[in-house]
């Protein structure tokens, strides 16, 4: 299961991760070896299954009613930099 | 140290006190703990302090709910309000949660006493708690050797006597693995029994909190701890589970067993697939009808383990970017260069190639070939258990294909550290309760875990095997030679 | 020239009128301060997972409902996965293939035929926060009070032709989400957002042509304006044979400039790797909670229009224009109930009323005020003209028209006695006009009646003073 490189950074990408050269090749590697395992599931016979069955009971709601969080002064404790009760970050271009 | 019957019946008849027993499990903990490094956190202070009002609530007679004045430990992905939880991360190293996890709250209501929280594999990834970014655990029983993972932590604690009862979570064996490798009970629940609020989520669909002890009642009291709905989480189910204390006394004569032949299969370690055989001969001394059959779901579910715990773990940790927690890198000029920089640097390897493999399986045009076939494979395995369960009252095997291995000797490839999870991860994708229970040891006196598999909502019926094993083999589960 | 047609499709996002937000229990409220209703779920802290607000999908089916959908019995939300500031889970909750509604249409009333525009779906997702970038330094900060304000998109075919249908759709549609309750609609606040997809095609082609997808447009003027301007372009590199430099892309309006500039194209366009959310299963709709909802939506507007031309016989575009707001259509059937005059009330409500709201929020007047002040001018007491004095003076004041009138002396004289000697007296002083109307020239009756008029300082009931008149003049 060969995997490219452009492949590589193109996940790479959206997953917002970077690697050096190294890494990359390391990384292409193992893929290719993990993918190679993978091939079992292909050669699954999945006849007669579905990804849903909907048999479960349907998704439990909540009434619409308004409840503060108890602890809003610790909510924003873990940020590095806040200002004027925002979230600092460098600006964005759209 | 103590068994939870123990420390309830020594408070109760004033033979020590909360606070005495506390400090014993911290001191014992602060002495033999840097050998084994189990603990990340410590709360001293805290935990001394809730011991106090334990006692003054012993001392006024007040009813005492069931895990009143029990030292606890926890995995440390299980967000505690005002303390520190890093899933083992360089990411959330500094990372103070302003809530309580769903387990949390009940443990605390339920007069649990927190001890620390406990090294994992980061983000729980991991079968061996070798990926932790800031130390390795160690096998009680070998120092040099693996606790097993990603619940490394929670399993050696409990094995080490640092506390009775700890949590950990399970994906895809990260709780099984651990404790089959450090010779303690480790049950994985139903998936929905136990609440995921605050389990800081690895793959949503098949996480589960589940806990450790000595014993299979230890175990029993770790569940009755947190097991129960939680409005707070969706896929919470509102299931009456039956008093397990009183189930496993029944035993398990004329209950069925089942035997995967699948799982007994080459690339098994030939001490342990001799060692689970014969205690399978055990269970049929002890009155249960054993039979084998075909469940040949073994390979194809790693494949689609790997595939749907990366995917979902790909999504959740998308919000690791530095903004609104967690380490920072120290220098960007943009958003982007901040949250790639801050993920690259904060996240481990195995992590990073775990997100990549993820974000593959997902991405536009091999959606259909990995995530979906996965996800369909899924329901295979359902009904292949469900049939199997219209059989059988458990179906058996061994926790791991493999002995307890060395530290750093797994690290060369990855695919191989994911063949440990052969046994187990059908289960999680299943959704349904699965125990590991000491079996024995192999010569050099490795331990060795059985695997007991049931229907959903069958906890009973595994504590029953489980206990009836336990009691007959009665092994010495104490890992330190000098003695406690 | 080759005939070309404009194809336009459209996207609304539609902020619903809950209480609290769509996965936690936050509040909704506009306007707060920076992160006042904010919780570690809807800023996505390690460890949390959301929990689906009831009321969320009673709209989002009622909207559905109102505009002509299938309700999907079994629908489940998904992941879409995207990194950006505003999105604290880098993923929104959103539905991908199995939406809570679908294959609907809106119709677009007489002007255009009856036109029916199809809705394609209408799904829930979550909203996220909103980024405010700082003018002088390079920093933009987050606020996360939107995120996780429920939200439902409202897709169309592609079955809008000009700028003008797209104008009208969308205030029906407003319309019509306002009637049922389901949000308020205000693009001011925000809580109805509308994007663009527009292309070009030679007339009579079924096939559709490389869209430009437009955005930032902040009102329905502006949708109008900015659609215009983009069918303007795309239609110039037609006709000069360049309608290739046309690509898949993103505009930004920009209303300042009058122009759509382009913001990205399709090679930035995100793969965003949906999957089913894991923490949600998904909805099982019961035909009866189904058919509850849409017997609990109101008269709608075309509806209430129908039945305003039919039971009060209004004229169609009057009616129109009292529909427009639904508060608006309250009061004139309230008004109704009170003179039991349809047509005296669709007068006053058509031109003071509608006035009245360019200057007030609400109606100044109430519908008691008004029901009396057309009493008094029917009457006779007070003239037409002397009405709008005291709708106006009642604008600020609760007192009834009977006191305003007393206290602006706008009391009509109508006593034929007192105008007669009036009139007599206008006539004696002024002969050359009696002379000139007798001779045949009707202007000289106008100027007689306006010096009768001023004589009783407009007091004078011009239909009594006008008879007396022609009596007079007759002799």
């Amino acid at each position: 299961m060969k995997v490219s490189r452009d492949e590589v950074k193109y996940i790479a990408k959206l997953s917002n991760l970077e690697f050096s050269q190294n890494e990359m090749d390391k990384l292409i590697k193992e893929f290719e070896s993990i993918l190679e395992h993978f091939v079992n599931l292909e050669e699954e016979n999945l006849d007669g299954y579905e990804m849903y069955s909907f048999d479960e009971k349907s998704l439990r709601t909540r009434t619409d009613e308004v409840v503060n969080f108890d602890n809003r002064d610790k909510l924003f404790s873990n940020v590095k930099k806040m200002r004027d009760n925002c979230i600092e970050i460098p600006k964005v271009v759209d | 140290m103590y068994s939870v019957n123990e420390i309830k019946k020594g408070l109760e008849e004033k033979e020590f006190s909360t606070v005495e027993i506390v400090r014993e499990y911290l001191e014992k903990i602060k002495k033999k703990d840097d050998k084994i490094k189990s603990f990340i956190t410590l709360r001293e202070e805290e935990a001394l302090k809730e011991a106090e009002e334990t006692d003054k609530k012993i001392a006024s007679g007040k009813k005492l709910k069931i895990l009143e004045g029990i030292p606890i430990g926890l995995k440390d992905n299980i967000a505690t309000k005002g303390l520190k939880t890093t899933c083992s991360s360089k990411i959330l190293e500094d990372f103070i949660p302003p809530y309580d996890a769903g387990a949390a709250i009940k443990i605390k209501e339920k007069g649990g006493i927190i001890l620390g929280k406990l090294n994992m594999d980061e983000f729980a990834m991991g079968s061996s708690t070798e990926n932790s970014a800031f130390f390795d655990t160690k096998n009680p029983w070998d120092l040099e050797r693996v606790p097993g993972g990603s619940s490394g932590g929670s399993a050696a604690a409990v094995s080490a006597g640092f506390a009775p009862i700890t949590y950990g979570s399970d994906t895809g064996g990260s709780v099984r693995i651990p404790a089959s490798f450090c010779g303690v009970v480790g049950l994985k629940p139903t998936y929905g029994l136990v609440s995921r609020y605050g389990l800081i989520a690895l793959a949503s669909s098949l996480d589960q909190i589940g806990p450790f002890g000595k014993s299979v009642e230890d175990c029993i009291y770790g569940l009755k701890g947190v097991q129960g709905f939680d409005e707070k989480d969706s896929t919470s189910k509102d299931v009456k589970m039956p008093d397990y204390f009183k189930e496993i006394k029944k035993g398990i004569k004329g209950l069925k067993v089942g035997v995967p032949e699948e799982f007994f299969a080459h690339g098994i370690d030939k001490e342990v697939k001799e060692k689970v055989e014969y205690n399978i001969k055990i269970l049929e001394k002890l009155g249960a009808h054993v039979e084998k059959f075909s469940l040949p779901i073994t390979a194809t579910g790693l494949s689609a383990y790997y595939i749907v715990s990366s995917a979902e773990a790909s999504s959740n940790l998308g919000r690791y970017d530095g903004v609104r927690y967690g380490v920072r890198t120290d220098e960007y000029k943009s958003f982007k260069e901040l949250i790639v920089k801050s993920r690259t640097e904060g996240f481990g390897e195995e992590v990073k190639r775990r997100i990549m493999l993820g974000t593959y399986a997902l991405s536009s045009g091999y959606y259909d070939a990995y995530y979906k076939r996965a996800m369909i494979f899924r329901k295979k395995v359902e009904k292949l258990f469900d049939e199997a369960f219209e059989k059988y009252d458990v179906v058996v095997s061994p926790t791991l294909p493999v002995l307890p291995f060395k530290l750093g000797e797994k690290r060369s490839n990855p695919m191989e550290m994911y063949l440990s999870d052969t046994f187990t991860v059908n289960i999680n994708l299943a959704g349904i309760p699965a125990v590991s229970v000491p079996a024995g040891f192999s010569k050099e006196g490795l331990p060795i875990g059985i695997q007991f598999i049931g229907d959903k909502f069958r906890e009973d019926i595994l504590f029953r095997f489980a206990y009836a094993l336990e009691q007959e083999i009665k092994l010495n589960l104490n890992p330190w030679k000098e003695g406690r | 020239m080759g005939a070309y047609e404009t194809v336009i499709g459209l996207e609304i996002h539609v902020e619903l009128g809950t209480k609290s937000k769509i996965f936690c229990g936050c509040s909704t409220k506009f306007g707060s301060k920076a992160n006042e209703n904010t919780c570690p779920v809807c800023i996505g802290l390690p460890g949390v997972m959301p929990v689906l607000n009831e009321k969320v999908v009673e709209l989002a089916v009622k909207a559905g409902q109102a505009i002509n959908c299938k309700i999907n019995k079994i629908n489940k939300t998904d992941r879409k996965n995207y990194f950006y500031p505003d999105l604290p889970k880098a993923y929104q909750i959103s539905q991908f293939d199995m939406p809570v509604c679908s294959d609907g249409y809106l119709e677009l009333g007489d002007k255009f035929q009856g036109k029916k525009v199809g809705i394609t779906r209408i799904h829930i997702e979550e909203d996220a926060g909103k980024l405010i970038h700082l003018e002088d330094e390079d920093v933009t900060l987050i606020d996360y009070n939107r995120a996780g304000v429920p939200l439902v998109e409202i897709v169309t075919e592609p079955d809008i032709r000009s700028a003008e249908e797209a104008y009208n759709f969308l205030k029906k549609l407003r319309n019509i989400l306002v009637y049922s309750e389901i949000s308020d609609c205000k693009m001011e606040e925000g809580s109805l957002r509308c994007d663009a997809n527009i292309s070009i095609r030679k007339v009579g082609s079924d096939v559709l042509n490389t869209k430009v997808e437009i955005k930032n447009m902040n009102s329905f003027k502006e949708v109008h304006k900015a659609l215009l301007k983009e069918e303007k372009r795309q239609l110039e590199l037609y006709r000069y044979g360049e309608e290739h430099k046309i690509v898949q892309e993103t505009r930004r309006w920009d209303a300042g400039k009058g122009r759509t500039i382009t913001m990205r194209t399709k090679e930035d366009a995100h793969d965003y790797r949906y999957f089913p959310e894991p923490d949600l299963p998904p909805m099982i709709l019961e035909k009866k909670y189904i058919d509850d909802i849409k017997s609990s939506i109101p008269e709608l507007p075309m509806k209430k229009m129908e039945r305003f031309v039919r039971d009060y016989g209004l004229l169609q575009k009057d009616a129109e224009v009292i529909i427009d707001e639904k508060s608006t259509a309250d009061y004139f059937e309230d008004l109704v109930l009170k003179t039991k005059d349809p047509k005296e009330s669709s007068n006053w409500l058509i031109t003071e009323v509608l006035r009245s709201l360019k200057e007030y929020d609400e109606i100044p007047v109430t519908s008691k005020q008004l029901s009396e002040l057309i009493k008094e001018i029917k009457s006779g007491s007070i003239s037409r003209n002397a009405g709008k004095k005291v709708f106006d003076k009642m604008c600020t004041s609760d007192k009834m028209p009977e006191k305003v009138i007393i206290e602006l002396g706008l009391k009509q004289i109508s006593s034929e006695g007192e105008l007669e000697k009036i009139v007599g007296e206008i006539l004696d002083n002024n002969i050359e006009a009696v002379e000139d109307f007798k001779s045949g020239k009707g202007k000289a009756f106008g100027f007689l009646m306006g010096q009768s008029m001023k004589a009783t300082k407009g007091k004078a009931n011009p239909g009594v003073l006008k008879k007396l008149l022609e009596e007079k003049l007759k002799k």
